[in-house]
């Protein structure tokens, strides 16, 4: 269908429109032309990917600036699902084109997502890599200049990737066709034309009207760098499925660091050393070389590397990158490795205390520069004799010069130095930030192990600093999800100000789903997953006893819910030694979530079988797990849900307490509303994922007390909590049953209302519904004047021009 | 009665009555009332016990599903007469509880305690005694199933179904219409039939975890059965390839289950994240122990599987998405810290996937599903993102009208709706917007001068009340029938509705059967056929309305109630003349 929104012609690849899409698509053209942020949630399964896209697409066609869209998403199946939305929008477009240019126009419209290359990789050899870090490595080694340069030159002399060097023959601006690639079809592209999918991407982003791809593309610095530096300032940039953003925030600005890890960066340590000192003696213009670049500065050489050279940018964000040369003590390669080897030591050492230390990364430098002072004699002629000042700044360019170091001396296999590029950043970025972070040291996995194991938290505390930079180089940010209540914590929590913040209700002609509270067994015995009475017996049988009872009545699919991996799997054993399980398989095969994704992946294959076949199964898996975040489960494949416990974060954790405390001093957000905020988002997620479209329907089964109680039900987002009911707050397992019963009796009866008009639009309802704001704003204008005209009236008494006018004399 | 299947004076509770057994009820009437006082559904008869051959009293107890107790009836007719009314009732009651029975799923072991097995009585096909419909061989009505099956499906059919068998008996066997006539348009009732039987039944979804019970002496028992045997080789082919190489050569049969029961190996093997501990207690078998495996408890499964493809459930490919960062998850979200869990969960995931491959068959490897670069709306791949009620599926079926000279037709228009514009007038919007000026002038005088007649609204109110009330009043007042007048009327409904169905089918075909292939010749004569009988449907309905008066029934709502099939078989019938009219004008012209 093709409407207006103002001026502004919009295809909507469907004949009818569900009224939530169509608000949402005005506050997001207002967004745009306000060229300001925006948090928007909309009801989860009410296709909000598709009006996102089909506005901004419209945008972009209409426009002929054409702002570029960055489109970011959390998962590769979410991913997947956006590029395939996008194609089939096109598609819908060039089919329903009205004049042939406007059809060249659209097929000349060019999208693409981006992955990693262990995603993207046919290199026979290459591609088999288990890990992601070595098929990178591996990767850089077949492609890297140096190489290409080399195996060009003489034939055979090193082994290059066919499938790269292919691409080379192509035009640099047209190596795919124009339109819409899923990473699906550019693997597959990949394939028939032999060309690296991976770098045909990578190429083609400055040339894609529509880029795709995770949020650490963007937010991470490290990738950051590397892949999205060349955006212009005009693009739309859109985070969907963003109700963990600030998660991904802190995390791309966190390191851990552990003994074998130190172990490793030694080791590394130690051999480039020995490669140094090889090249020295065959080729020392080359590090004389490298010198003189330092000490011209540093961004040249940086600048000159191309996409398949980078291979570890600055994990700082570059607006506190110092525009300065690299300081003279670590110019010198090998006084660049004696440093390098000497903080692995301190490093060492620090981990061989055996009580947990918290401190700030200015007091860690002090700490630093103390012992360095006492050893300053011994050591006086090889290095860390300086101020604190400039053993900050070789700090900070610790990262870059090892980056610089490892592209002079030409080394291979590069996921061998991964270690020691860990400490590296964590070098520069203890020694650049000094707010908003905490080293945590804990010698002890958890409080009751007795055999260290050591690991030395670098935690971010402050979501806003990743994703400052984004914020302030783009215009428009549009921040949504399906839940992404309470709306003010997004902007408290990663500084800034949004010019629309929306949320949306769902309408409905008919409840499609039932949201339940279960707050006790049928035997009265009230449930919860709160850490004292979670393995009480009593609880468990009666979390189980709820699994039996819905997997004896819903059809098809069930998913169940647990808030952490450790208690999924000790009430997995128990159920089954209690027998629970085993009334479970009279009705239902049962998947479990396991460590492994692929094996988790096979597992809801198979699931998904089970649920088309009619055999029917039930899916346990771990909210913040790996299942939760990307894999929808609409019709058939999640007939209801079931969410054991509140999913609550471990409170235990010291990185939690830690960001807890910085939140409540740097933003007033109280611990508790924060904890209370992010269960129930999660809770939120997990649950939402059962809706496509308005004739889906499922059960939301949400099975402990605590989730009776008013504040708790006030962070769910509107469109779930209008619809709980005050009788359905606080039920016990039969009286659920009975209520889960009538609705999925009333349920499976043909919708005899029609539903046009109320939960769907046609073309005809958004004409009405544009006419009657229409006359509402002219209503309001109107009010407006009369008001202005009272004032007038105050003011001199006289008769204004419109009334002269309007008189008939 | 064609509903009663049997009835006899009979005394329940001492008191004198009749019993009767219909179609779907078992009644008992006390003597000189008119309702029944004992009504038993016909799924509720579970067991039925009777007084023997040559007792004093000629007895017949009925149990019921939930009540064992059930009622006790005597037949009080002379007792040879008794003897044989009661041996009707057990025919036709033993047969329903045997029906019941198999509806039921669990069969119980052992049938009823009755001396006699009674029969099932096969509704007998009524072979081509048809008098109008030539050539009526008795072809399968579905094609591709031989005669014999047909039989046993429409028997199993009618069986499941009790008012079709009495539609059926009615019908058919009283030779009214033949038995392809009946079924003619019934085809989908033994198609599901033939589905469901074709159907497997899968496997049960249980582990396979043959618990020992301790017996006394603190043995433990394990009985081991060919099933229990089956599954265990199915579930651990490891154990069928120690039976294979062991059996007969190094250890009889029960020499090895009996070590195998004992062994690390089954300890392995049961689903319990307790079997562990027992493994101190369990002692080593050189043989089994050979084939012990260690436990799958790492991150990573011991066995590598090919990665799914299907990117839209690729869990893995987020993973790998971008370089790992952040700090470690906290000790409760690390998956698998629970190692006795892992290769439980595993065993979870193994035994689900095993049973979906028994009834689905493998997943062929290379399954990759694409997005096809065609503009096809309805692929596959788009059938996971879009929303389906967004479609406007009526919009969608329609077919452009074929038209010639299409431009033409347009054109014409276009050209009409343009003199049309060209000849209206350009509205002044400034005299408009006066005239309405004018218009309002002095409309709040007008406005306060408004008044409503109250007579008017209190009619409104009146004739609403009215409404409710007679509402009110047809639904308290009692409707029902008598119970035997009733069911002759819904038997003379169903008769009726069955002939008007044979008669519309034969006048109209249906495209879809081809099986049928009845002749035009063999239609028309259907036709006239049930045109006959539905000419006598208004007799049968006289006869009720004064079988009514006698209960007691004011005839009008008899008629009420047989109005609307009156109606339909007048429809029919004059339908019926006015096309035989036709045709035979046509006939003498």
């Amino acid at each position: 269908m093709k409407f207006f929104i103002d001026n502004l012609p919009i295809i909507f690849p469907y004949d009818r429109i569900y009224p939530e899409q169509y608000a949402y698509m005005c506050d997001l053209k207002r967004t745009l032309d306000a060229t300001g942020h925006c948090v928007l949630e909309m009801p989860s399964g009410t296709g909000k990917t598709v009006s996102l896209l089909s506005l901004i697409v419209s945008y972009q066609q209409f426009y002929p600036t054409r702002r570029k869209l960055i489109y970011c998403s959390r998962t590769v199946p979410e991913i997947e699902k956006a590029l395939a939305e996008l194609k089939r929008l096109m598609a819908y477009r060039i089919k329903f084109a009205e004049t042939p240019e406007q059809e060249a126009k659209e097929k000349g419209f060019m999208g693409l997502g981006l992955t990693s290359r262990k995603n993207l990789c046919i290199h026979p050899d290459v591609s088999k890599e288990k890990k992601g870090k070595v098929v990178d490595a591996r990767c850089r080694d077949l492609t890297n200049s140096a190489a290409c340069e080399k195996g060009r030159a003489d034939p055979g002399s090193v082994e290059l990737c066919d499938w790269h060097e292919n691409l080379g023959k192509g035009e640099p601006g047209s190596l795919i066709p124009p339109g819409i690639w899923t990473l699906a079809d550019v693997l597959q592209h990949g394939r028939e034309n032999k060309t690296c999918p991976y770098f045909t991407v990578r190429r083609m982003m400055p040339f894609v009207d529509v880029i795709i791809y995770s949020f650490h593309y963007l937010l991470d610095p490290k990738v950051a760098e590397q892949v999205s530096k060349e955006l212009s300032k005009d693009a739309i940039v859109v985070f969907d499925e963003a109700h963990n953003i600030d998660n991904v925030c802190i995390e791309s600005l966190s390191i851990d660091l552990t003994r074998p890890m130190l172990d490793s960066a030694a080791r590394s340590v130690v051999k480039l050393g020995e490669k140094i000192d090889e090249i020295k003696k065959t080729d020392a213009a080359k590090l004389q070389d490298e010198y003189a670049r330092l000490v011209e500065g540093l961004q040249e050489s940086a600048a000159e590397a191309s996409d398949e050279d980078a291979f570890m940018a600055n994990p700082v964000l570059p607006d506190d990158l110092l525009k300065e040369a690299v300081p003279g003590n670590i110019r010198k390669a090998e006084h660049f490795v004696a440093f390098l080897k000497r903080f692995v030591e301190y490093l060492k050492t620090r981990m061989r205390v055996l009580h947990v230390v918290a401190e700030t990364p200015l007091s860690f430098l002090q700490h630093l520069k103390d012992i360095t002072y006492i050893e300053r004699r011994p050591l006086r002629q090889v290095l860390f004799s300086f101020r604190l000042f400039s053993l900050t700044s070789a700090f900070r360019f610790c990262a870059e010069r090892l980056q610089s170091m490892i592209r002079t001396l030409e080394l291979n296999r590069l996921d061998e130095y991964s270690a020691l590029q860990k400490v590296a950043s964590f070098a520069t970025l203890v020694a650049t930030y000094e707010k908003g972070f905490l080293l945590i040291l804990e010698p002890f996995e958890t409080d009751n192990a007795t055999v260290p194991n050591p690991i030395f938290h670098f935690t971010c505390l402050d979501p806003s600093l990743a994703i400052k930079p984004v914020f302030e180089h783009f215009s428009s940010v549009v921040i949504t999800s399906g839940t992404i209540s309470p709306l003010d914590m997004y902007p408290k929590m990663l500084q800034f100000t949004p010019v629309v913040q929306e949320t949306y209700p769902m309408t409905l002609t008919r409840n499609a789903f039932l949201p339940l509270v279960i707050t006790r067994g049928s035997d009265q015995v009230a449930i919860s997953s709160r850490f004292e009475v979670r393995n009480d017996p009593a609880v468990v049988r009666n979390f189980g006893s709820i699994l039996i009872e819905y997997s004896k009545i819903v059809p098809d699919g069930i998913v169940a819910f647990f808030p952490s991996y450790l208690y999924m799997e000790s009430i997995v054993a128990a159920w089954n030694d209690m027998g629970i399980l085993n009334e479970v398989w009279k009705n239902k095969l049962i998947f479990v979530e396991t460590p492994d994704a692929n094996e988790t992946s096979i597992a809801l294959e198979n699931y998904r079988r089970a649920c088309d076949n009619g055999r029917g199964a039930v899916l346990l898996s771990v909210a913040r797990g790996k299942v939760s975040e990307g894999i929808d489960f609409d019709h058939n494949y999640g007939r209801a849900v079931i969410m054991f416990g509140v999913p609550y974060q471990y409170t235990e954790s010291r990185i939690l307490k830690a960001r807890l405390e910085y939140l409540r001093d740097a933003y007033r957000i109280r611990e508790s509303e924060f904890l209370g905020f992010d269960a129930m988002r999660n809770a939120a997620q997990c649950v939402g994922r059962v809706l496509r479209g308005k004739t889906d329907w499922g059960l939301m089964v949400f099975a402990d007390k605590r989730f009776a109680r008013a504040d708790k039900r006030a962070k769910l987002p509107r469109w779930i909590n209008q619809y709980i009911t005050e009788v359905a707050s606080n039920l016990s397992t039969d009286m659920a049953l009975t209520l889960s019963k009538l609705f999925m009796r009333t349920i499976s009866q043909n919708p005899n209302e029609n539903q046009t008009g109320i939960s769907l639009w046609t073309l005809d309802d958004i004409e009405k519904a544009q006419a009657k704001q229409k006359e509402q704003a002219l209503l309001m204008e109107q009010q407006q004047e009369q008001e202005d005209d009272m004032d007038m009236d105050y003011g001199d008494g006289g008769i204004d021009d419109d009334t002269l006018l309007g008189l008939d004399v | 009665m064609p509903t009663t299947l049997c009835s006899a004076k009979a005394s329940y509770k001492k008191q004198p009555g009749t019993l009767e057994l219909t179609d779907s009820l078992l009644i008992w009437t006390q003597e000189g009332k008119k309702t029944p006082a004992v009504r038993v559904q016909h799924p509720e008869a579970s067991s039925l016990f009777c007084s023997k051959e040559g007792a004093a009293q000629v007895r017949l107890k009925l149990g019921l599903v939930n009540d064992e107790a059930g009622h006790n009836f005597t037949f009080t007719s002379p007792s040879a007469v008794a003897y044989a009314e009661r041996e009707a009732f057990k025919q036709e009651l033993t047969n329903i509880i045997s029906r019941n029975r198999s509806a039921a799923p669990t069969p119980l072991p052992k049938p009823t305690p009755l001396s006699t097995p009674a029969k099932t009585p096969a509704p007998i096909p009524s072979t081509s005694r048809a008098t109008s419909v030539s050539s009526d061989t008795r072809t399968p009505i579905l094609s591709g199933i031989d005669a014999a099956t047909d039989f046993r499906l429409r028997k199993k059919v009618l069986l499941s179904n009790p008012e079709l068998l009495v539609l059926h008996k009615e019908l058919v066997m009283s030779g009214q219409i033949t038995e392809s006539e009946f079924w003619d348009g019934r085809e989908h009732l033994l198609l599901a039939e033939a589905a469901a039987e074709g159907q497997k039944r899968g496997r049960p979804g249980q582990l396979v975890d043959p618990r020992p019970q301790t017996v006394e002496g603190g043995e433990v028992k394990i009985v081991i059965t060919p099933q229990l045997v089956h599954d265990i080789f199915d579930e651990f082919p490891v154990v069928a390839k120690a039976y294979n190489d062991n059996v007969p050569n190094k250890l009889s049969e029960a020499e090895f289950w009996k070590r195998y029961f004992q062994s690390k190996l089954f300890n392995a093997h049961r689903a319990s994240i307790r079997s562990s501990a027992t493994q101190h207690v369990v002692k080593d078998d050189p043989i089994f122990d050979k084939y012990l495996e260690k436990d799958d408890d790492e991150l990573e499964p011991r066995r590598a599987r090919n990665e799914v493809s299907d990117l839209y459930i690729n869990i893995g490919a987020t993973l790998e998405d971008h370089v790992e960062t952040g700090n470690e998850k906290d000790v409760t979200m690390q998956a698998g810290r629970q190692r006795g869990a892992l290769p439980l969960i595993r065993k979870f995931n193994e035994h689900s996937e095993r049973l979906l491959n028994s009834a689905l068959g493998e997943v062929p490897p290379a399954k990759r599903r694409r997005i096809d670069s065609g503009n096809d709306e309805d692929d596959d791949a788009y059938a996971q993102i879009t929303l389906d009620d967004l479609r406007d599926s009526e919009a969608m079926s329609g077919i452009t009208l074929q038209m010639q000279d299409r431009e033409r037709y347009f054109e014409g228009q276009l050209a009409r709706s343009a003199s049309e514009q060209a000849g209206s007038e350009v509205v002044d919007v400034r005299a408009a917007f006066a005239e309405l000026k004018h218009g309002f002038r002095g409309w709040e005088t007008r406005f306060s001068q408004l008044r409503i007649d109250k007579r008017a609204g209190d009619a409104a109110l009146d004739s609403m009340t009215q409404n409710v009330s007679a509402r009110l009043d047809i639904r308290t007042r009692k409707t029902d029938f008598p119970p035997t007048l009733f069911r002759q009327l819904t038997t003379c409904q169903t008769a009726a509705n069955e002939f008007l169905r044979q008669f519309w089918t034969s006048l109209y075909p249906p495209p879809t059967t081809t099986s049928s292939g009845a002749t035009p010749s063999q239609s028309a004569a259907k036709a006239a056929k049930m045109a006959g009988y539905l000419s006598k449907t208004r007799e049968k309905v006289e006869a009720l309305v004064r079988a009514g008066q006698l209960e007691g029934v004011e005839p009008e709502r008899v008629e009420v109630a047989m109005k609307p099939l009156l109606d339909a078989v007048e429809h029919a019938l004059a339908f019926y003349r006015a096309r035989s009219a036709k045709t035979s004008t046509l006939k003498t012209a």
